[in-house]
């Protein structure tokens, strides 16, 4: 299998599960069946053609390198849809947005000029790998399950699945950046209403059982 | 998780990093080559310094096209020169194509030849383009021609991406081109102008820039293997202000980079490097002017540097030639070889041919791409006798 068959057969992973996904939608029963049938139909929706090319093409323009970790994700979401069993923990899911978004922060504002270093030119030196072994070290031996998914991204680089060779893009694209934002902006928002509520309990009369 | 699995886990881990290490190729080390004709005191030693030469003639003087522009020159090992440009319709036009000229030691251009079209790069990329632009030739020493070129995904040039392919026959036949991802923002927008420098260790460092958020200069570093091309980049400068480096080493460790100003300073803005290209210092301006347009640098002997850039900081009305004796700190009094009010000459490119003359390319009038090829006795005619007075 050539190289250039494994880098569109790799691309081509990320939006069919995320179509599947989406076409699954918020079905209280998901069945086998029906996880089997979006796969297929999200599959058939990825030839169709738009202006000569499939809308896979179009999405291969835009994005021709899925980051492993969002790929990854993507997996852990539907088989948890569809087998029921929680692979992921509230905890794990909560590292893998606090991973996404710090590396999105770190990447893409000085990435994209903002500064006269360039992170992203640390994705072609050895050791952003061994960081984020370090990192992923750590995670197993918590006991976090999102460390099981960073061991995908060197692998995964190693076995030049993706078109870039920037360990960067193996490691966050700007859909996992972008959600990952999102959500731990929603964890802090989360967190900061509980603090309120809880102040607020507190300064409260009732709460204080006097004043 | 239980205890085994993690410990199996990490091991795995790794033993992944540990391959990955080991098998990880960074590209070229930062280190230019020493110009072949420098003698043991750093300066050129120039083969007829005393024989006047001047020649203009057009690459394309039967092309017909609406729009030609960014020509580039590079020369295979056998003396053949080879120039490149796109042209069409109109920049970002889905028309353009990218044009192929060649020319032996005193004979004509050869008719210009389409060596990439948009259906093609379609073809070889596996995806849709819109358009094509900038094309980049690099002559390898083992005689292969590599040309790097900028497509269009989306929008104008802030949706482009750098591909690349290589000819072994001097450009009748080109292998399939492959895409290079160097932003990690969807792989926008990286774009290639102005000569490629060799390295000490082979490879090469070619000027490239991002015109995405910020406009700003970077440098692509490129080793051929029998497998194929290694790369990795690294940035002069961020911001929003200079873009398009045209880099003159002056040995192997210092190079200076002649940039081009997108501030409201219009002039021509440099920097400095004294560790081969790895790091540089933060870009000021010159006492040259700059229309927001390319400029080329090139080295001439007594470590003098040779620029051709527009002499206005409103328009390219006026294409001229300067020196510095200093590094870029000041320069000679400009000698201008193009100049018509209402015209357009632009986007030079110099480079120093294997007999010692400097051969420039730039666009003339939006539909000529002209060649010029003089030696330093010529520009010192011009320019004067060195040390130069400043304007």
């Amino acid at each position: 299998m050539s190289l250039r068959l494994i880098h569109q057969l790799y691309a081509g992973l990320a939006p069919w599960l995320a179509l599947a996904l989406l076409l699954t939608g918020r079905n209280p029963f998901p069945t086998r069946v029906r996880g089997v049938t979006s796969l297929i139909i999200a599959l058939l929706l990825l030839q169709i053609p738009l202006g000569g090319w499939s809308l896979f093409s179009w999405i291969r323009t835009l994005e021709p390198n899925p980051s492993l970790t969002l790929s990854g994700l993507l997996v852990v979401v539907l088989w948890q849809r569809f087998r029921g069993a929680p692979l992921f923990r509230s905890e794990d899911w909560s590292v893998a947005w606090i991973a996404g978004a710090l590396s999105a922060l770190i990447l893409y504002p000085i990435g994209l000029g903002l500064t006269s270093v360039d992170t992203y030119a640390w994705g072609w030196q050895p050791f952003l790998p061994i960081a984020l072994a370090c990192c992923a070290t750590w995670l197993l031996i918590l006991g976090n399950r999102f460390g099981i998914l960073l061991v995908l991204v060197p692998l995964g680089s190693l076995l030049h699945l993706q078109e870039s060779a920037n360990f960067w893009d193996a490691l966050v694209d700007p859909f996992y950046g972008a959600l990952s934002l999102v959500m731990v902006s929603l964890m802090i928002l989360g967190r900061a209403r509980a603090v309120n509520a809880s102040f607020a309990e507190q300064a409260s009369p009732s709460g204080k059982g006097g004043g | 998780m239980p205890v085994a699995l993690r410990t199996l886990l990490i091991a795995t881990l790794w033993v992944i990093c540990g391959a990955g290490f080991f098998s990880r190729n960074e590209g070229p080390r930062p280190g230019f080559a020493v110009v072949p004709t420098h003698d043991k005191i750093g300066r050129l030693e120039l083969k007829n310094p005393l024989t006047l030469r001047f020649d203009s003639a057009p690459v394309n003087p039967d092309q017909g096209l609406p729009m030609v522009h960014v020509a580039s020159l590079a020369e295979t090992s056998d003396g053949i020169l080879h120039c490149v440009w796109y042209g069409g319709t109109a920049e970002c036009h889905p028309d353009v194509k990218i044009y192929l000229a060649h020319k032996e030691q005193r004979a004509r251009w050869t008719a210009p030849c389409a060596i990439m079209t948009r259906e093609q790069a379609e073809h070889d990329l596996g995806r849709p383009v819109q358009a094509l632009g900038n094309a980049l030739l690099i002559a390898n020493p083992d005689g292969t021609l590599r040309l790097l070129f900028v497509t269009i995904a989306m929008g104008k040039w802030s949706g482009s991406q750098l591909n690349t392919c290589l000819s072994k026959d001097g450009g009748l036949t080109w292998s399939r081109a492959e895409r290079l991802t160097l932003s990690p923002f969807f792989n926008l927008s990286e774009l290639v102008r102005n000569r490629p420098m060799p390295l000490l260790r082979g490879g090469w460092c070619v000027p490239i820039y991002q015109e995405f958020l910020g406009k700003f200069p970077e440098l692509l570093w490129l080793e051929e293997h029998h497998y194929g091309l290694s790369y990795r980049k690294s940035r002069i400068a961020g911001g929003c202000t200079t873009f398009q480096p045209s880099v003159v080493p002056l040995d192997r460790a210092t190079a200076v980079a002649v940039l081009r100003d997108y501030s409201d300073d219009r002039k021509v803005f440099r920097s400095l490097s004294e560790d081969g290209g790895a790091t540089w210092s933060r870009p000021v301006p010159t006492s040259l002017p700059n229309p927001d347009a390319g400029v080329s640098g090139l080295l001439l002997s007594l470590s003098r540097i040779l620029i051709a850039f527009n002499n206005s900081p409103l328009d390219r009305h006026e294409l001229s030639l300067s020196v510095t004796g200093n590094g870029g700190l000041s320069w000679a009094r400009p000698f201008a070889f193009e100049h018509e009010e209402e015209a357009t000459f632009s986007y030079p490119f110099l480079m120093r041919t294997t007999d010692d003359s400097i051969g420039l390319a730039y666009t003339r009038k939006g539909r000529e791409i002209r060649f010029v090829l003089f030696n330093e006795p010529w520009l010192e005619n011009q320019l004067g006798p060195y040390p130069y007075k400043e304007p």
